[in-house]
């Protein structure tokens, strides 16, 4: 434990160099101003910055990148409490109780449950994060390939499994994402895969042109095919305080506090439930176990809370797996291993074996601490110059949505056949929203294949292609394995059992 | 639902379906030397094609085969309902294919035009076009925005980032090539 504080207190050291502070404030500012625009997702903006890192360290990098999605998780409170914008699906929730008190004349004390509830559900992440990553890495420590692949396929399942549409075009869009990740010469026997004797090919896919060309100029073409609706805001720049609660009404609200805290924590920890799914399972949590639960909708502090408390809560337990294993849990995290690759570090338990490598950890958590209290700071100090991006017309910003693609895309080889590559992707992307394919599992299987690849030859040459042996024969690997089966069969169940309930039903 | 819908639904799984055994044929016929007892580099590439295909097969199955009038989509064995369930239903947006594929072709005639006009000239008009094209209708603000937008994205990329974008051919290029020297980028 005095371990652990002497490692944070030297990572607050480290964050506070100029160069970190510079990028945790960058960070802090536009992730509030994506989540505050409705036409940009948090995921979408977490890509779009990820050029400028190339030209950085490593940790301002990473620095910049956690505060954004942090910072993300509580912009959009704002704008679906004043003006009913949800800017990202996470913000949803807060519709139902936020934007109703603030039309029953109290949009102040709206905002400053959300604040309260960023803060605390944010703080305690962060802490969490600390005491948990340790543990988890040493566990990590005893992995060999086997546990590795079947660690890999829990998470990629995991993420299926909660993709939130067809179980079926989950599984397809993990399928072309893995299947992508194969093509180019293969590095045991050196073959070409899938290369059609195109020279460009053989160098593979960059996984960076299928997460920029999917999520980002994806976004654009579904918008422009809407004709880019979202009409600028008028806002009054009076009605937009934050008035905090006081103690007192606090301490009511305890179990709620409590209640979400978990959710956030442990499901932020399960690959694949992303702050969006955290923030609904946690006001349908209220509503079935909260005091008041008949009440919720129609504008109590509860309703606020809930969500706001694990959607930000969420975001240490998506790190804790990132850090230690390399497993990312969501579209943002899956974005900043894409930034440690880049500066070619592999995260995993190794990086807490290293001196060097430890402190970067630790300044990653304690920048973390300082992103929570900078969010906050600013949502109570600078909200009002923060939400006149809204006056953005979207076509203006989709303009420049484009042109970040394009340069992300180029800028990582110099190569403009990277960027046909990105409008492959950008209408694959389309595509995929159309006809309702997720596009978080192709990307992580695009980024995660070869890893997986990797770690299953690797167990198959160790135990003579004798795969029950080798995945089933081992504790640790055979209990993974198991819960990735779990992961796959819970939504076919829980399926069944609803139709079965429809057809009673009738 | 009639025949006609349901081929339309499963349309996506048979193209995708079909691909997928083009592309295991294409792995059977890999160049490689195998190792004996040892799996060859087809192996895994084989492996995600064939759970492909089985998922696409079952969902083209499925779809082709649900009863007329059958269940709604969330409540059919396979389909994994979460969020989307407690969300409020919303009326589905307007869609203007038209913009869309001329957004998508704009976007493709950009990327072509790099090399030939480089970074400031293309972008230049990428911007003003997709901005129009997008139904943005104030032509100064336009121009202006495309404009500053081209020119920072060139001083901070090229100057602060140190990416190499494309300078473009001949005339063009002299145009890059003043921009760069007036901002002293080297």
């Amino acid at each position: 434990m005095i371990d652990i504080l002497g490692h944070l207190g030297h990572g607050f050291v480290h964050v506070l160099a100029p160069a970190n502070v510079a990028a945790l404030l960058v960070g802090l500012v536009v992730g509030m101003l994506v989540a505050i625009l409705p036409g940009l997702t948090l995921v979408m903006g977490v890509v779009l910055v990820l050029p400028f890192t190339y030209g950085m360290a490593l940790l301002p990098s990473i620095i910049m990148l956690t505060a954004m999605y942090i910072s993300g998780t509580y912009g959009g409170a704002f704008t679906s409490i004043l003006f009913r914008i949800p800017g990202e699906p996470l913000d949803v929730p807060l519709l139902w109780d936020g934007y109703t008190m603030g039309r029953k004349g109290a949009p102040a004390k709206a905002l400053g449950w959300t604040l309260y509830a960023a803060l605390w559900g944010g703080l305690l992440t962060s802490t969490c994060m600390v005491l948990l990553a340790q543990p988890f890495a040493k566990f990590a420590l005893s992995f060999d390939a086997p546990e590795y692949f079947s660690v890999i396929m829990f998470g990629l399942t995991s993420v299926v499994a909660l993709a939130g549409t067809s179980m079926s075009n989950a599984l397809i869009s993990l399928f072309i994402g893995l299947l992508l990740s194969t093509v180019g010469v293969d590095e045991i026997y050196g073959a070409q895969r899938f290369t059609f004797g195109i020279p460009v090919l053989a160098d593979g896919i960059k996984y960076i042109t299928i997460m920029v060309g999917a999520y980002g100029l994806g976004e654009v073409f579904t918008r422009l095919e809407q004709g880019f609706q979202t009409q600028p805001v008028q806002y009054s720049a009076k009605r937009i305080k934050t008035q905090l609660p006081t103690l007192r009404e606090v301490w009511g609200l305890r179990g709620t506090f409590v209640r979400s805290s978990l959710i956030g924590v442990l499901l932020g920890i399960v690959p694949g439930a992303g702050a969006t799914i955290t923030s609904f399972v946690s006001y349908g949590a209220e509503s079935q176990y909260g005091k008041r639960s008949a009440r919720l909708g129609t504008g109590i502090p509860e309703g606020i809370v809930a969500p706001q408390i694990a959607s930000t809560a969420s975001v240490g337990g998506h790190m804790v797996p990132l850090l230690t294993l390399g497993i990312p849990g969501s579209g943002a995290t899956a974005i900043i291993l894409g930034a440690f690759l880049l500066h070619g570090v592999q995260p995993g338990p190794q990086l807490f074996t290293d001196p060097k490598s430890t402190a970067l950890v630790y300044a990653i958590f304690a920048s973390l601490f300082l992103s929570v209290v900078g969010m906050c700071a600013m949502g109570y100090f600078w909200i009002r110059s923060l939400i006149k991006v809204m006056d953005a017309p979207e076509a203006v910003v989709s303009a420049f949505v484009v042109l970040f693609c394009v340069i992300g895309a180029y800028s990582e080889r110099n190569d403009l056949n990277d960027v046909w590559m990105l409008v492959i992707f950008g209408i694959v992307g389309y595509l995929f929203d159309r006809f309702r394919f997720p596009v978080a599992p192709l990307v992580l299987g695009a980024i995660l294949g070869p890893e997986a690849e990797t770690a299953f030859m690797t167990s198959m040459i160790s135990h003579k292609n004798d795969w029950v042996g080798a995945f089933f024969g081992r504790p640790i690997s055979c209990t993974l394995m198991i819960l990735t089966f779990v992961a796959l069969g819970f939504p076919l169940i829980r399926a069944a059992l609803r139709a079965r309930r429809a057809w009673r039903a009738r | 639902m009639s025949a006609r819908a349901r081929i339309g639904a499963a349309a996506p799984y048979g193209v995708l379906l079909g691909l997928a055994a083009y592309l295991f044929r294409v792995a059977d016929h890999l160049d490689f030397t195998r190792t004996e007892g040892r799996l060859g580099p087809d192996f895994w590439p084989k492996a995600i094609l064939a759970l492909l295909m089985v998922t696409c097969g079952y969902e083209l199955l499925r779809r082709l085969l649900r009863a007329p009038g059958g269940q709604p989509e969330s409540a059919v064995i396979g389909e994994a309902t979460t969020v989307e369930d407690m969300e409020p239903e919303a009326a589905p947006p307007a869609r203007h294919p038209y913009l869309l594929w001329s957004g998508a072709g704009l976007t493709l005639l950009y990327v072509a035009s790099l090399e030939v006009l480089g970074f400031f000239t293309s972008t230049f008009l990428y911007m003003l076009i997709f901005m129009r094209l997008g139904r943005y209708r104030r032509w100064p603000v336009v121009i202006t925005t495309s404009l500053c937008g081209s020119l920072v994205f060139m001083f901070v990329f090229m100057k602060i980032v140190y990416v190499s974008l494309p300078l473009g051919s001949e005339p063009f290029s002299a145009v890059s090539l003043l921009l760069m020297r007036l901002m002293g980028i080297r």
